[in-house]
């Protein structure tokens, strides 16, 4: 069965708090020197699922990203885990798209690509996080879409995934093709191997332009761009301890139980 | 007259001695021959550079005994008995070659027999029998009465005492009877005359001694042959193999580890071997390693993993290894014949990891190198743990937990210490600080290499900023990276991670290229020995000092002058990967003796004896098997035996273990960790 | 763009009642369309929603659309779609409130892709910019480090699904007036492409440690096996996992599949709570992507507390049973 997953490069989420900088004016994050960014954690979960899949059953994997050239770095790492193929997909016209203009883009490669069973997403970008790429990218594509599955196997032709849900999980049935988005429940990443790094370090990446896949620019008009980033802050933190006091244990406790529960 | 010349049952003496030692030697031969072709099912290894420095080698090891006296230690005094044994056997092992094969079996006894020269050569048997005597017998009490750890009280050792016990009592015997018969009365050689003169005085007739005699001498030679058809089948097959092992040892760094030839990417899809699964994966310099192993057990009682309690023992992985060889190989000899060449049939039965070397073993170990250093003849442990390692984790994806946090972290972040970015970052420890941070275009001669630990975790960035300091006031010019270092590759390496070190070496080569850079200090001795000795493999060849040779440089030249009393007495740990794989043994002592009023106390376990703190080989961040004692917590019990204050490290990784240790034991307020450069900050002058 | 007026929110329906969220979400509702001098209304689906048409009005909405069909009494993502994007059609809401629920994580994003508005999932605080009359939404990007503001210019409705209890309930007052409205059309059982196979509750006490939203961990002062069950219940309280330091699993107290830290497990939950542990570098490493951490410890000079965000210094003996059993008192009212 054949598979493409859509992967981002983000900011890496392991940075002290302290160092987070933002340029407001830009809204734009300032990464931390010596800190490269790294594959969105969902995603490389999405691609962990797909070579499950593969395992199993056979069948091709490809990645695809949008970004800069250098995220053909994440689609290097998708490939030492298992993946054999990725395209980046890097224009200028392609900066700063929001959700929608994102899901176009990579409804374009993917129509470009062709012959798949499955379409795999991270549930949410570990960046900006929007968590709708994936539903709107298969809108667009026409597909049935599940979200937030925990576990997806391909049994008779059809996609068996369990989507979490708050008390346990539902087991749905879907149809292929269709699109899945990928939470974090389904399990580490592996760990690439030798014959996936040696593939990764030999292969090439191609850069996707947009009138390589066939973009129009009048959807990539930012001026039409269905929501906009207005502001962006980074929230004052306390940086002490906060400790919680009370006339006796229990009542600093008590106490401290009112705080947690406002917490979650 | 040599009782080869009689005649029995109409055959000539000779032809029995030929036929016999034809049988023999023919069976040896197959054996021989067979091992050989098993050791020929590795892998292709260079080691046959340097001719005369590796003939060199084996002669100083192996004739002088060198390679078990080294072994010798106040409790372990066995060496010495077997350099004994060894140089008493082998005046037997050349008086059979001149007394039985060239007198008897090439009939030239007149020419050797009853000469001052045999009598001379039997009187020095003669003690060197008595001597093996009490050898044997000291053998066999610890074997099978004292029975210590390190040896297994086997069936093979027995048959061995016993056959070299008779082949003693066979030469005695045989004077004695050749004695009698002649009549001869001589008090030299003593044993055989004494014995003579004691059967004469029986007044057995001289024809009974004369059939006694030939009886002996045949017997002797009989047991003489068995003995070289059973060496070969048996542990005593070290006897040969360890001479050659010692003319194939390691030339370079004592422990050296293979880098996968890049011919491994190069071939095609399924068909490349990572590390090693079957035993044919290994190289063939392994597979002798197995033929030289005695199971001695010398490794077995240093090994820090097997004496906490851990499932791994050296002496075990290397047996058991051999024992999958000798039932495995035939069969795949058998399949190489009638497969093509190179084929990769499966060995049928046990798999190597798990039925014989099981992933708890495997990832137990420390690399400390304790038993490679031990090791009396030669064999290299680490490389196929190792090689095991690289086979877990880059073709079957097994591997703790732990380790493999610790793996995808140095892939993606480029340093082992999974989760401590979200505290702080590689360059941090920078700020606020005077120092050539260099950046593209820079040039510089001498780089000060931090080290992941050194850099990112907390109680090692306090003894980075001492190296700083004390840098700066011995006047050295030196740059550092900042947060453009990344991390060496070594834990990746030692947890079988080989391709991620290897980018990691190219990587990081080429960014000291870059700044046209000629030395490197480093503080942690895993990137010292990384730098060092396997950079040099990827074309990175640097002038790499530790800190510890840097500073006791120094010291000496006056540029660093260390005035102030520390007033405490401490002990010295020797970090494995400075003191076992690097010799580096003297200068951190001659730093501590040059502090006033530190008094160093050595501990029982130092130097190439000392023992692991538990960190190496990745096991800084894979979880000890549980259920059993913590390295480190057995190593503090060492520091506490000395009675010091302060326990001195030279390496992050063990200065984190010992404080661990100390706070398992809670005894903080009377023990100290120290690094040895936060000391030397101490003592140093200050301006 | 005029065309589309009024504030809609898409109702969920727990045990035969308003979801909790359904009725912040009305809370919310309600201010912004009083801002916007507008109609709030709210969509129920279910065969009997119907009969929480009244309650809907009682807690704010002028207008109760209800979607009455067996199909979707429970969720089906592709049934929601169809019935909520044909309401929309026709009722052209301006804004579109939903909850960040599971519900909400699926049905909002998918409908905004069909519908083509502007969505933003997970929002902290909604406003109406009083200038240009757009909707304002703030939610948190990079993992809580900053927060951004979204708006959508053209592209209607606009929408958002909302944090559960980060908005005030609505007031119920059973004296309001709203109309009850039946959506028309059926849906197309052909179109529904994904099957429910089955859904499985599971008790939270199963919650895996790397996933778990809270983390209780305890370390080697908890002292024994049996006062080790005081962690376990505030972790069962929590509907949260257990942890544990080293030590604690040497002690056998709790598996090593539980250890947090250097050569265990890395974490990053919501909150994560550090009983009697001291905060060695090994074990916080493990967890400091934490958003908040809380340290019971009876030392104050504990490394922990240099990495918390709240704690106590005290036994936790003492401290332990008395958060569990508030906490269990706050989650029943
Ligand atoms: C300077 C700047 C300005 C911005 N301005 C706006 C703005 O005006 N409006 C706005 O809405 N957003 C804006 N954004 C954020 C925008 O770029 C988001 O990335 C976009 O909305 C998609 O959301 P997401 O990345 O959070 O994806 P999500 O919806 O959270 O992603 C879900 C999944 O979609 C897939 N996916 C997402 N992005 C990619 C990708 N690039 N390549 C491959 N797969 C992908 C992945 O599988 C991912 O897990 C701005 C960002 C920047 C840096
Ligand atoms: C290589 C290596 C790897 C390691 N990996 C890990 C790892 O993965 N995970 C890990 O956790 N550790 C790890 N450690 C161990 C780590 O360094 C610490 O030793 C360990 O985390 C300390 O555990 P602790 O906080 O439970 O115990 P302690 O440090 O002993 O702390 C106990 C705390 O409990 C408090 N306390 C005692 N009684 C009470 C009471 N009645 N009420 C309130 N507070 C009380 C004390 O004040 C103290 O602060 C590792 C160590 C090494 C060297
Ligand atoms: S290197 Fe050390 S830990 Fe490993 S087997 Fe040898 S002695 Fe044991
Ligand atoms: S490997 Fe070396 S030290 Fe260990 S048992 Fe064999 S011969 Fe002895």
């Amino acid at each position: 069965m054949n598979t493409i997953v859509c992967v981002k490069q983000v900011l890496d989420p392991e940075i002290p708090p302290a160092k987070f900088k933002i340029d407001p004016e830009a809204k734009q994050v300032i990464p931390p020197a010596g800190v490269p960014p790294v594959i969105s954690v969902y995603d490389e979960r999405a691609v962990e699922a797909a070579c499950r899949l593969k395992d199993k059953h056979k069948g091709k994997i490809t990645v695809i990203s949008m970004g800069s050239a250098k995220a053909a770095d994440v689609i290097k790492h998708a490939i030492s885990m298992g993946a054999d193929d990725g395209f980046v997909l890097q224009d200028p016209a392609f900066e700063n798209l929001d959700s929608f203009g994102t899901a176009y883009v990579l409804s374009k490669a993917i129509q470009k690509i062709g012959g798949y069973d499955l379409i795999l997403c991270g549930r949410q970008a570990a960046d900006w996080g929007a968590g709708q790429v994936g539903s709107i990218l298969a809108e667009i594509l026409g597909l049935p879409v599940v979200t937030l599955a925990c576990a997806i196997e391909a049994v008779d032709k059809k996609l068996k995934v369990k989507r979490m849900v708050s008390d346990g999980y539902e087991v749905l049935e879907a149809p292929m093709p269709s699109l899945v988005t990928v939470s974090s429940e389904i399990g580490l990443p592996r760990l690439p191997g030798g014959m996936g790094l040696m593939m990764a370090r030999k292969k090439q990446i191609p850069i996707w332009k947009a009138k390589d896949i066939g973009a129009e620019p009048s959807q990539l008009d930012k001026a039409k761009a269905h929501t906009e980033v207005t502001g962006l802050s980074v929230p004052t933190r306390k940086t002490e301890c906060e400790i919680i006091a009370g006339g006796t244990p229990g009542e600093a406790a008590a106490n401290l139980a009112l705080k947690i529960s406002k917490l979650i | 007259m040599s009782p080869v010349s009689a005649t029995y049952w109409s055959i000539p003496g000779y032809v029995i001695f030929w036929v016999l030692f034809a049988v023999a030697f023919g069976l040896f031969l197959q054996r021989f021959y067979l091992l050989y072709r098993l050791m020929r099912l590795g892998k292709q290894e260079n080691r046959f550079d340097q001719i005369g420095q590796r003939i060199k080698n084996m002669l100083v090891e192996v004739v002088p005994q060198w390679c078990t006296l080294k072994t010798v230690t106040r409790k372990d005094l066995a060496g010495l008995a077997h350099a004994l044994l060894f140089w008493s056997f082998s005046l037997f092992f050349i008086s059979y070659i001149i007394f039985i094969g060239l007198a008897g079996g090439f009939g030239l006894s007149s020419l050797i027999e009853r000469t001052p020269f045999e009598t001379v050569y039997f009187s020095i048997l003669d003690i060197a029998a008595v001597l093996v005597t009490l050898t044997l017998i000291l053998a066999a009490v610890r074997r099978y009465i004292i029975r210590p750890p390190r040896l297994e009280p086997t069936a093979e050792a027995g048959i061995i005492l016993i056959m070299v016990f008779s082949l003693m009592a066979l030469h005695v015997l045989g004077v004695g009877f050749d004695h009698a018969a002649r009549g001869v009365h001589a008090s030299w050689p003593p044993l055989g005359a004494a014995l003579a003169g004691f059967l004469s005085g029986t007044g057995i007739s001289q024809g009974t001694l004369e059939a006694g005699y030939r009886w002996v001498w045949w017997l002797h030679y009989l047991v003489i042959l068995s003995f070289m058809v059973y060496i070969p089948r048996s542990k005593h097959l070290h006897i040969l193999a360890s001479l050659v092992n010692a003319f194939f040892k390691p030339l370079g760094p004592k422990v050296a580890l293979e880098p996968i030839p890049l011919e491994a990417l190069e071939a095609p899809e399924g068909s490349a071997t990572f590390g090693a699964s079957k035993i044919q994966d290994f190289t063939w310099k392994d597979l002798l390693d197995f033929y030289a192993c005695a199971e001695c057990g010398r490794c077995h009682v240093n090994c820090p993993a097997q004496l906490t309690g851990k499932s791994l023992s050296p002496r075990e992985v290397i047996h058991h290894l051999k024992e999958h060889l000798l039932e495995t190989g035939p069969g795949l000899l058998a399949n190489k014949t009638d497969a093509s060449p190179g084929s990769q049939a499966e060995a049928p039965g046990k798999t190597m990891i798990g039925d014989v070397v099981t992933e708890e073993e495997i990832w137990a170990c420390t690399t400390c190198g304790a038993c490679q250093e031990v090791c009396p003849v030669n064999i290299e442990h680490i490389r196929k743990i190792i090689d095991l390692r690289r086979n877990l984790v880059m073709a079957q994806s097994k591997m703790p937990e732990s380790a493999q946090l610790m793996l995808r972290n140095m892939q993606q972040r480029g340093h082992p210490w999974a989760g401590v970015q979200s505290m702080r970052l590689r360059g941090d420890w920078t700020s606020d600080l005077e120092l050539k941070i260099l950046a593209e275009g820079d040039n510089a001669d001498t780089l000060f290499w931090v080290g992941c630990t050194g850099a990112l975790v907390e109680r090692n960035v306090k003894a980075t900023l001492s190296m700083t300091r004390v840098l700066k006031a011995g006047g050295v010019d030196f740059a550092v990276l900042g947060d453009a270092e990344t991390c060496c590759g070594d834990p990746a390496r030692r947890a079988g991670y080989e391709f991620q070190f290897q980018m990691m070496a190219e990587q990081n080569i080429e960014l000291f290229k870059s700044y046209n850079i000629k030395e490197i200090i480093t503080t942690c001795p895993h990137c010292y020995n990384t730098i060092k000795h396997e950079y040099p493999r990827y074309g990175g060849d640097f002038k790499v000092v530790h800190y510890t040779e840097l500073i006791a440089d120094l010291i000496s030249q006056g540029k660093l002058k260390l005035t102030n009393e520390l007033n405490s007495k401490l002990t010295y740990h020797d970090p494995c990967y400075l003191g076992r794989y690097n010799s580096v043994y003297s200068e951190p002592r001659r730093i501590l003796q040059a502090i006033p009023r530190a008094k160093l106390e050595e501990m029982e376990r130092s130097r190439d004896t000392g023992f692991c703190c538990g960190g190496g080989g990745g096991l800084m961040w894979i979880e000890e098997q549980p259920g059993t004692t913590k390295i480190n917590q057995m190593r503090i019990e060492d520091v506490i035996k000395t009675g010091v204050d302060t326990v001195v490290a030279a390496c992050p990784y063990c200065l984190q273990m010992f404080e661990d240790a100390i706070d398992h034991k809670g005894i903080k307020e009377s023990l100290k960790a120290r690094d040895l450069v936060e000391l030397v900050e101490a003592a140093m002058k200050q301006f | 763009m005029d065309t589309h007026k009024g504030v809609l929110v898409v109702g969920e329906i727990t045990e035969g009642k308003l979801a909790p969220i359904t009725i912040e979400l009305l809370g919310a509702g309600r201010k912004l369309a009083n801002e916007l001098g507008e109609e709030l209304s709210i969509l129920l689906m279910g065969s009997k929603a119907g009969g929480l048409g009244q309650e809907g009005i009682a807690y704010g909405a002028d207008h109760v659309y209800v979607a009455e069909d067996t199909l979707l009494d429970q969720y089906n993502s592709e049934a929601y779609t169809q019935v909520a994007a044909e309401l929309c059609r026709k009722a052209l809401p301006s804004i579109m409130l939903l909850g960040y629920t599971d519900v909400g994580c699926d049905l909002a994003p998918r409908l905004n892709g069909r519908l083509g508005g502007g969505l933003a999932m997970d929002c902290l605080a909604l406003s109406v910019d009083p200038a240009t009359k757009l909707l304002v939404s703030t939610r948190p990007v990079f993992g809580g480090n900053a927060q951004a503001t979204i708006v959508s210019k053209v592209a209607r409705p606009q929408m958002a699904t909302v944090r559960l209890k980060t908005m005030p309930p609505a007031e119920r007052n059973d004296s309001r007036q709203g109309k009850v409205i039946p959506v028309e059309g059926k849906i197309d059982p052909s179109a529904l492409k994904v099957k429910v196979v089955e859904r499985i509750k599971e008790e939270t006490e199963g919650v895996k440690l790397e996933d778990a939203e809270v983390v209780v961990s305890g370390g080697r002062g908890i002292g024994s096996a049996q006062n080790w069950g005081m962690i376990k219940e505030l972790a069962l309280a929590l509907g949260g996992a257990v942890g544990a330091t080293r030590p604690a699993c040497d002690e056998g107290w709790a598996s090593v599949s539980l250890q947090i830290g250097q050569s265990g497990k890395v974490v990053s939950p919501k909150l994560y709570i550090a009983v009697a542990l001291s905060g060695a570098m090994s074990h916080i490493s493990g967890h400091l992507g934490s958003k908040y951490i809380v340290a019971i410890n009876k030392d104050k000079d504990a490394n922990i507390f240099s990495v918390a965000h709240f704690g106590i210094v005290g036994d936790y003996k003492e401290i332990v049973p008395a958060l569990t059993a508030k906490l269990k008192e706050l989650k029943s009212k």
